[in-house]
């Protein structure tokens, strides 16, 4: 039976990056110290819908990767090891791997040999790793900082922490005047967790946590400062405790234990209680690892319930739940044809490597019984697989987007030709005509409730954007040590999805900027009196017609003095007395890179100009506000969607403009005192004591308005370069205008982002403000140069 | 190249719209044709060439409109109910064209195609495919597709603009 596969490659390709972004969200979400089996289960299921899936379509590079993945979250899941913030680093570089080889598959460069070779080493060497760490007792003796000391709750807190921590027998409790504080602790965590339950309280080099045996008796007086003091530079690297293991690269061997046991020397991840059972295991890694090998191979075949190896044949062959999960596997293939593939594939090459160590250590009768337990488990567990597919298959249907777009398109029409109706309809008799009108009314009704369930249909809430970033964060927060929390509100808002789209790349600027620029070192923080983790907050809501995103970091905030210098530097227009707001925009200025000004740390990326400009383009606005010291927030406003836009609409000469709402500041009527002209003929707006340039859409345009300006209104706008008045004959009325393209049959039209189509059929153009300001304001240039 | 393979077009179809602009008939592909329907009032366009008389909303799509009477110089340019205009598919964009009338849907073969004498007029030869004779009518066989698209028309953007 020959099917050919390529047409359900692309169903692969969507259900395995889902299944990745979900590993990864579970993975980052995931508590190391308290890791949930159900946490683990999910994780270890994505991951094996991977493997089955790229199996089943042959793309072995990806089978492989998984394979080794699945091997390790086996073993956290059963509990054979212990969850460390290290596997977690080294399930997302496979899950980086992983994505890269799925591009390659779907087109896109191939992904560096060496680098899939790294990733898989670290897990097998983590899958080799330790047994959980046994409970040992260490001497703590710390001097807490005064000021800590003083404060009988931070005291409590701290001792309620450790306490969390370790079974805590007290010495001597830190009190206001005497900040020591030691005692004995029972535990089986890191030093490095102890380390980091005190960093808050006391500076690294006042801590001191010995192993048995350096320490004192309980009844003893405290110990000489020096050996303490030594344990402690060592067990500073605590600290870092997310930096990879520096021998989690390395394969698998003698040589791992090894470098293995040097780390435990440093009581970085283990304590010495460990040790002993992991040198002896040491010297037999060489079988041990082909025995490894031998089980891990085993789950390869068990997965597809396919009878391959020799000591699992009759395990398999019969077994109801490896064939259970065989099915659970037909979301992806509808027969089993396709597990032709995975059987060839990657199973063959290694039947025969696998096959002879087991032989060779006699373990055939001991592999298969772990396994048949495991195929149990498996077939349970593709049950719920099972399952939860039927259940999302039922819930949802994948629809291409340009479907949807044509079913957005047809309503719009729908909703004008309905208005047309309407309009023309309220000519009528209203007695006549009164089936007609209340069907009418029916109608409308209808299409508006059409109009708002087709428009939900592109609707995508925020947690579609905000569930990268604590993956960017915590890469980031890594690489420049410094400690911070995302806090993110409001994912359930929701928002068209082209926005979606177009708003996570200035959204991760902001981002890397708080994290880069805003958020200090813990050093620091702790030295300007705030908690050395920062805290990057991410809101969404809706305002209004209006979506307003924050970004919110509790950082620095920007520096008044260097955002000055740097602008006068560059040339801006700025004074030493400008108010606050006014010097933030600076940093929106063109070039004013924020890596430069508001700390040293040399900038990466793109200004906040950019930014600003994505913004703006999307028909949203920026806004920042900040405290020197205390943090940094940007709102960014967007409207709900690309589609539909809020404006006003304007006539000028008996032709309409509809001028954006998020534009407009405010629209009045002149006073004939108002309006002076600045040498000689330049007209400028007196509004509230600013001196704003007057624009009369006339000019632009060159429609035939009223030039009187006595007659008109003014409309006034902000636009990029400042406030103006546009000049109109007369403001028409305000409403949901859903926007054209120009250029679809037709060319850009200078001073206009679009044209939409009135409730009456007409075309109308939207204006794009800050164009229609530059050509006001070049044209009046020009008229007085003539 | 372009020229030629729109003039295969030409002979594919072997149809052609005939309009007149004046005195003067004029052919275009019938296959470029996608409707023909009343002039209604377009909303103007800033800034543009007369002849550009603006755009209409087409169920739904913003369809600029050319008078060609304007661009050539030709016949009354009168705006009423007998008035026409040709809506043209031309690439992926459409455009519509107003025309004085439309008159026919003609078989012309190649062989019957006489090329155009160059002459310094406002219709670059250029554009013209031939000219072709139907019962001693003259016809003016256009690529509409090469004028519609040409920069004179400003109907697309301009390359590096």
């Amino acid at each position: 039976m020959t099917i050919d596969m390529s047409q359900f490659y692309q169903v692969f390709f969507e259900e395995a990056g889902e299944h990745l972004a979900n590993m990864e969200s579970q993975l980052l979400a995931l508590d190391v110290e308290n890791p949930s089996t159900e946490d683990l289960n999910a994780i270890f299921r994505a991951a094996h819908s991977i493997k089955g899936g790229s199996g089943r379509f042959g793309f072995t590079d990806m089978t492989e990767v998984t394979h080794i993945l699945e091997t390790l979250l086996d073993k956290l899941r059963k509990e054979e090891l212990p969850v460390r913030a290290e596997m977690v680093d080294a399930f997302l570089s496979a899950g980086d791997v992983l994505r890269g080889q799925l591009e390659h598959h779907q087109g896109g460069p191939e992904v560096d040999q060496a680098q899939i070779r790294e990733v898989c080493d670290r897990l097998n060497a983590l899958s080799a790793g330790e047994h959980a760490p046994e409970p040992r007792r260490l001497w703590l003796e710390c001097r807490i900082a005064p000021e800590m000391a003083a404060d009988p709750q931070g005291v409590e807190d701290l001792i309620q922490g450790l306490s969390e921590l370790a079974n805590l027998e007290l010495h001597q409790r830190p009190a206001p005047g005497d900040p020591r504080l030691s005692g004995w602790l029972t535990t089986d965590r890191r030093d490095g967790e102890i380390l980091e339950a005190l960093s808050f309280h006391a500076f690294p080099e006042d801590i001191s946590l010995g192993q048995t045996g350096t320490g004192p008796s309980p009844v003893g007086t405290p110990p000489d400062p020096t050996p303490p003091l030594e344990t402690s530079s060592q067990a500073d690297p605590g600290y870092g405790f997310f930096d990879e293991e520096p021998g989690a690269t390395e394969p698998a061997g003698p040589a791992q234990a090894e470098s293995r046991r040097d780390d435990d020397g440093f009581g970085f991840f283990d304590d010495a209680p460990g040790l002993p059972a992991e040198a002896t295991a040491a010297p037999s890694t060489a079988t041990d690892g082909k025995d490894e090998d031998a089980d891990g191979y085993g789950f390869f075949e068990d997965a597809p319930g396919r009878p391959d190896f020799p000591h699992d044949k009759d395990v398999s062959a019969g077994d109801s739940p490896a064939a259970l999960e065989g099915q659970g596997y037909g979301i992806f293939v509808d027969g089993p044809g396709g597990m032709g593939i995975f059987d060839s594939a990657p199973g063959a090459p290694r039947m025969s490597q696998a096959s002879q160590p087991a032989a060779s250590a006699g373990a055939p009768a001991k592999t298969a019984t772990p396994q048949a337990q495991d195929n149990a488990n498996k077939g349970r567990r593709a049950g719920d697989n099972m399952a939860a597919a039927v259940h999302s298959e039922t819930s949802s249907i994948r629809v291409s987007v340009e479907k949807v777009d044509q079913l957005i398109n047809l309503v719009g029409e729908l909703v004008i030709t309905q208005a047309m109706i309407a309009d023309a309809a309220s000519y009528l008799d209203p007695i006549q005509a009164e089936k007609l009108l209340s069907g009418i009314d029916l109608v409308s009704r209808n299409t508006r409730d059409l109009q708002e369930s087709v428009m939900s249909i592109r609707m995508l809430p925020m947690s579609m954007v905000f569930s990268r970033f604590p993956r960017v964060i915590r890469d980031l927060a890594g690489k420049l040590n410094k400690q911070v929390e995302l806090r993110t509100f409001g994912e359930g808002t929701e928002l068209d999805k082209g926005l979606i789209e177009k708003i996570t790349d200035p959204l991760t600027h902001l981002i890397r900027n708080s994290l880069d620029h805003g958020i200090e070192t813990p050093d620091k923080r702790v030295q300007a009196g705030k908690a050395p983790k920062g805290t990057i907050t991410l809101k969404a809501s809706h305002q209004g017609g209006n979506i307003v995103i924050e970004v919110i970091d509790d950082g620095a905030g920007l520096n008044r003095e260097k955002l000055l210098t740097k602008a006068k530097e560059r040339g801006l227009n700025v004074s030493d007395s400008m108010p606050d707001h006014e010097v933030w925009q600076l940093i929106f200025a063109p070039g004013f890179s924020t890596a430069e000004v508001v700390t040293d740390v040399s900038g990466r990326g793109v200004g906040m100009d950019v930014v600003k400009k994505n913004i703006e383009g999307l028909g949203g606005r920026v806004e920042l506000e900040s405290i020197t010291g205390h943090g940094t927030r940007t709102v960014i406003r967007l409207p709900l969607t690309l589609a539909i836009l809020d404006g006003m609409s304007v006539g000028v000469g008996g032709e309409t403009f509809i001028v954006p709402l998020t534009a407009i500041i405010e629209s009045l009527q002149p006073t004939p005192d108002d309006i002076k002209t600045m040498a000689g003929d330049s007209r400028v707006v007196n509004i509230r004591g600013e001196y704003l340039p007057i624009i009369a859409l006339t000019d632009v345009f060159g429609c035939s308005g009223t030039q009187n300006l006595e007659q008109g209104i003014f409309v006034v706008v902000e636009a990029e370069s400042g406030k103006a008045a546009l000049f109109v004959d007369e403001l028409l009325g305000q409403h949901q205008v859903v926007i054209k393209s120009l250029e679809a049959n037709y060319r850009k039209v200078p001073g206009t982002s679009g044209a939409t189509i009135m409730g009456d059929g007409s075309v109308a153009m939207i204006l794009d403000v800050g164009a229609v300001t530059r050509m006001g304001l070049t044209n009046e240039t020009r008229r007085l140069a003539a | 190249m372009e020229n030629i393979d729109t003039g295969s077009g030409i002979v594919s179809s072997g149809e052609c719209l005939t309009f007149t602009l004046g005195k003067e008939e004029y052919g275009i592909d019938i296959l470029k044709v996608q409707e023909i329907r009343g002039y209604e009032a377009p909303t103007r366009i800033a800034n543009a060439p007369p002849f550009i008389k603006g755009v209409i909303n087409l169920r739904g799509v913003i369809v600029p409109i050319i008078d060609l009477r304007l661009k050539f110089n030709l016949g009354n340019p009168s705006y009423d109910q007998f008035t026409v205009v040709i809506i043209l598919n031309i690439g992926k964009r459409v455009v519509g064209a107003v025309v004085d009338g439309v008159s026919d849907v003609i078989q012309i073969s190649p062989e019957n195609l006489r090329p155009a004498p160059e002459f310094g007029s406002i219709l670059d030869t250029q554009y013209i495919l031939g000219l072709g004779t139907i019962d001693e009518r003259m016809i003016i066989v256009v690529d509409i597709e090469k004028l519609m698209t040409s920069q004179e028309m400003a109907l697309v953007e301009d390359i590096g603009a």
